[in-house]
């Protein structure tokens, strides 16, 4: 018997008896900070009632801040869903020292079977919370980026013209072949606008007969806007005038309309759908269609400006949800517990934005019996590919069983690469570094990277050895401190995006900072005082520019597929703007800067 | 060196008894912390009024498998004591007998290692209890909540020597007090400070400068 608190909800819908068997079949237990109470994937066990501490709710497939879901402090509840689920979906780690009552199972259920307002309690906070998550996820922050950065022209349709004497009865024909609701009437002096109001006025109100010409009906006081205005400016516009239709002018010529409901379509579309439609997605097909709206996504994104590390971060989480759904349709529910789904290389590091190939491995428990794995993986791979995500030519992908393996096998692959240290090994340290668990359970990829920092972090000859890589391919400036200018371009991806993902790489590992996107690595070096700030900034914006160019030459790759063959790595200096080029410059010099700092903290002067 | 030779003897003589179990050592993971309410401070002519015990496990407390005894009203019994526990003769009208009382203990915690505040006392008077009923004294290992928390302070303030009651400690700690002055309250807060101290609470901090 213990004293506590019973007279919150849910427990003031038990009656004292109830409360009596629940102060008799409590437990405490005490957690250290940062221990980890309740994992993902793990059964649930108990109900906990937090008697002092706070806890975090932590989403352990997502990265770094966004994987914060909630937060319980003194008097909240949590693990009543995952008991109510069979499993934890979350992680829940405390955030202080905390001491919890522990509500057993069995007695809960009881409770709920006994006490249905009790029961009922849990049953909305589920619905209630799942509600909340699916928003959180789809808003992913940029929602309102797009929201001011749009402007005009992305939303404007094309004006429909008729001449002045038009009847009203041909205008309405007009208006129903283009499914349009307004239509600019061209007038001695300047445009009017006709709307489908005006004509039913017009029509019955007034009793016009059909064959009068519209002139008379239209309304040539007209709320304009120019092309490059932002959409908002039009938004409040129209609240303003009580208007609904706004006519786009260019040099007194009308040449668009904006239209109340295309403004507003147009504010709930582009990222919220498309991480809305992930979530929604109940079966790989509709999977596949959210997957396909990726690059649309990325292109809106692009469009309005908005910072490259929030739309690398948006798209991280979405291909990153895309992939554990896929894999939730695919892989047995049996096996989700005790195997981990990681995705490495660039993806682990949430710097693929568009699907350029899938890098990704499997790591089973030791104890797990799977006869067909290798069929699934196959399957799984498959799937990846349908939904878009290119085969890998490394063939670093879960068909491939060189990439599969219990805890036990992946530990050995990792002390033989520590120990070996060739070429191909540190390629694989390196992509392993970077794997991020996208499905699963996490743990298990956890120790698996806690025995790589422990193997290879104080190892100097091998961080020697992994640093040098960075150093491979020379950094495209002449000897005077300019862009060299190639006629076929110079390659960004070894020359600027590579050094820098790599030394910062090597930092990470010699810093055994866990975090795997590089920017996030530099503000965690930052934190443990590797790197100045101010350089670790010049870094994280070069590398932004660098992903930039690339990513523009991507985009205008899928626009014409076949116009061009060329490596998108390639950047031919000779087309960029002068600021574009003075901006490159700097960045590479940057880059050549970090290059030396590695070549000196890792002995490789003479290497 | 006086009580290993007793508990040598203890173990021979009651090595096939009922009791011998509680002799062999411990293997599990788990602790019982204990305490005891008596009629007075001193152990050798106090008698027993309440006892109670709850189970450790790992980092759980496990209150609701925890035994809770009253037993039946002392010849002792006066007002000092009352006034300290709480209990008056009325409330131990249907106690249990004492040695009804001490076979349910010996049962739940078995041949456990005992956690307690001043565990020295509490087995005081239950030795002074059992020897005369069962013929034996507590094997157990035990810890002195109390004795760990001074040894813990000790090391941080070595110029610090003061003697804390378990309520001070409980609050400077920021653990609860349960039911104060119930014996079963009371081996749960022992429990819970035992383990905070454990997890070397006062060694990470420095909350007492």
């Amino acid at each position: 018997m213990v004293d506590v608190e019973l007279s919150q909800p849910p427990f003031s819908f038990l009656d004292e008896e109830g409360r009596d068997r629940v102060r008799s079949g409590i437990d405490l237990a005490y957690f250290e900070r940062d221990q980890i109470i309740l994992d993902a994937g793990q059964p649930g066990e108990y109900v906990f009632l937090i008697h002092k501490g706070e806890v975090a709710e932590l989403d352990p497939t997502l990265p770094g801040a966004q994987s914060r879901i909630g937060h319980y402090t003194v008097g909240d509840l949590f693990g009543a869903i995952s008991i109510l689920n069979g499993k934890s979906r979350y992680r829940f780690r405390a955030e202080q020292e905390c001491l919890c009552y522990l509500l057993p199972k069995g007695l809960f259920k009881q409770l709920c079977e006994a006490y249905p307002a009790f029961a009922e309690f849990f049953r909305q906070r589920l619905a209630h919370k799942t509600r909340l998550l699916t928003e959180r996820r789809a808003e992913g922050g940029v929602a309102m980026a797009g929201f001011m950065l749009a402007r005009v022209d992305q939303c404007m349709r094309d004006p429909i013209l008729v001449e002045s004497t038009t009847s009203i009865a041909g205008a309405v024909h007009t208006l129903n072949d283009s499914h349009a609701d307004s239509l600019l009437v061209q007038g001695e002096e300047g445009a009017g606008m006709v709307t489908k109001t005006d004509l039913l006025n017009a029509l019955v109100v007034e009793g016009l007969p059909q064959q009068e010409p519209v002139r008379e009906i239209a309304h040539f006081a007209l709320i304009t806007a120019r092309r490059d205005q932002y959409l908002f400016e039009v938004l409040v516009q129209m609240t303003r005038f009580k208007v609904e239709r706004v006519v786009v002018m260019e040099q007194d010529a009308p040449v668009g309309v904006v239209e109340l409901t295309d403004v507003l379509s147009y504010f709930s579309s582009r990222s919220y759908v498309v991480s809305l439609q992930v979530e929604q997605a109940n079966s790989l097909e509709a999977l596949a269609g959210a997957s396909r709206r990726t690059p649309e996504l990325v292109r809106a994104l692009m469009a309005q400006g908005v910072k490259l590390r929030f739309a690398m971060g948006l798209l991280a989480a979405i291909n990153g949800r895309i992939i554990n759904k896929a894999w939730g349709f695919v892989i047995d529910e049996c096996y989700h517990a005790d195997s981990c789904l990681m995705v490495m290389g660039s993806e682990g590091r949430g710097e693929q934005i568009l699907k350029t190939d899938q890098d990704n491995g499997l790591i089973l428990a030791d104890d797990l019996e799977w006869p067909d794995c290798h069929e699934q993986m196959q399957r799984f791979t498959e799937t990846l590919i349908k939904l878009g995500y290119p085969s890998c030519p490394g063939n670093i992908m879960v068909s491939n069983p060189e990439w599969v393996g219990t805890e036990t096998e992946w530990r050995g692959r990792i002390a033989q690469w520590a120990a070996s240290r060739d070429g191909e090994s540190l390629l694989r340290l390196a992509i392993m570094l970077d794997s991020h668990a996208v499905a699963g359970k996490t743990t298990l990829l956890e120790r698996l990277r806690e025995e790589l920092f422990e193997r290879c972090s104080r190892d100097e000859i091998l961080l020697s050895y992994f640093a040098r890589t960075a150093l491979r391919f020379s950094t495209p400036l002449t000897l005077f401190g300019s862009l060299k200018k190639p006629q076929h371009g110079i390659d960004i991806k070894k020359g600027g995006i590579f050094p820098i993902v790599h030394g910062v790489r090597t930092l990470a590992l010699e810093r055994r900072i866990t975090a795997t996107s590089t920017l996030d690595r530099l503000d965690a070096l930052v934190a443990d005082g590797r790197l100045e700030e101010r350089f670790a900034e010049d870094l994280g914006e070069a590398l932004s520019l660098f992903t930039e160019l690339r990513l523009r030459q991507q985009l205008e790759r899928l626009d014409n597929p076949d116009g061009r063959d060329e490596s998108p790595d390639r950047v031919v200096v000779q087309e960029l703007s002068s600021l574009e080029r003075d901006l490159l410059r700097e960045a590479l010099h940057i880059v050549k800067d970090f290059k030396q700092r590695l070549s000196y903290r890792f002995h490789l002067e003479y290497s | 060196m006086l009580k290993a030779l007793r508990r040598a003897a203890d173990r021979r003589r009651h090595a096939h008894g009922d009791y011998g179990w509680l002799f062999t050592p411990y293997t599990g993971n788990e602790m019982v912390a204990i305490d005891c309410k008596t009629t007075g401070p001193d152990a050798r002519h106090a008698e027993l009024v309440s006892l109670a015990a709850v189970r450790i496990r790992d980092e759980r407390v496990l209150t609701s498998d925890s035994l809770d005894l009253c037993l039946a009203r002392p010849a002792s019994l006066a007002g000092d004591a009352i006034g300290l526990h709480g209990l008056r003769g009325i409330d131990l009208a249907d106690g249990t007998e004492i040695e009804e009382a001490l076979a349910r203990f010996l049962d739940f915690v078995g041949n456990r290692p005992l956690v307690g505040w001043c565990l020295k006392l509490d087995l005081a008077v239950l030795n002074h209890y059992l020897r005369p009923l069962f013929g034996f004294d507590l094997p157990n290992a035990g810890i002195d909540v109390a004795q760990c928390y001074q040894r813990q302070l000790h090391r941080n303030h070595p110029e610090r020597d003061v003697r804390l009651c378990l309520e001070q400690v409980a609050e400077l700690l920021e653990m609860p007090v349960m039911r104060r002055y119930s014996a079963l309250g009371d081996a749960v807060t022992t429990a819970l400070i035992h383990l905070r101290l454990a997890r070397g609470a006062l060694l990470a901090e420095q909350r007492f400068c």
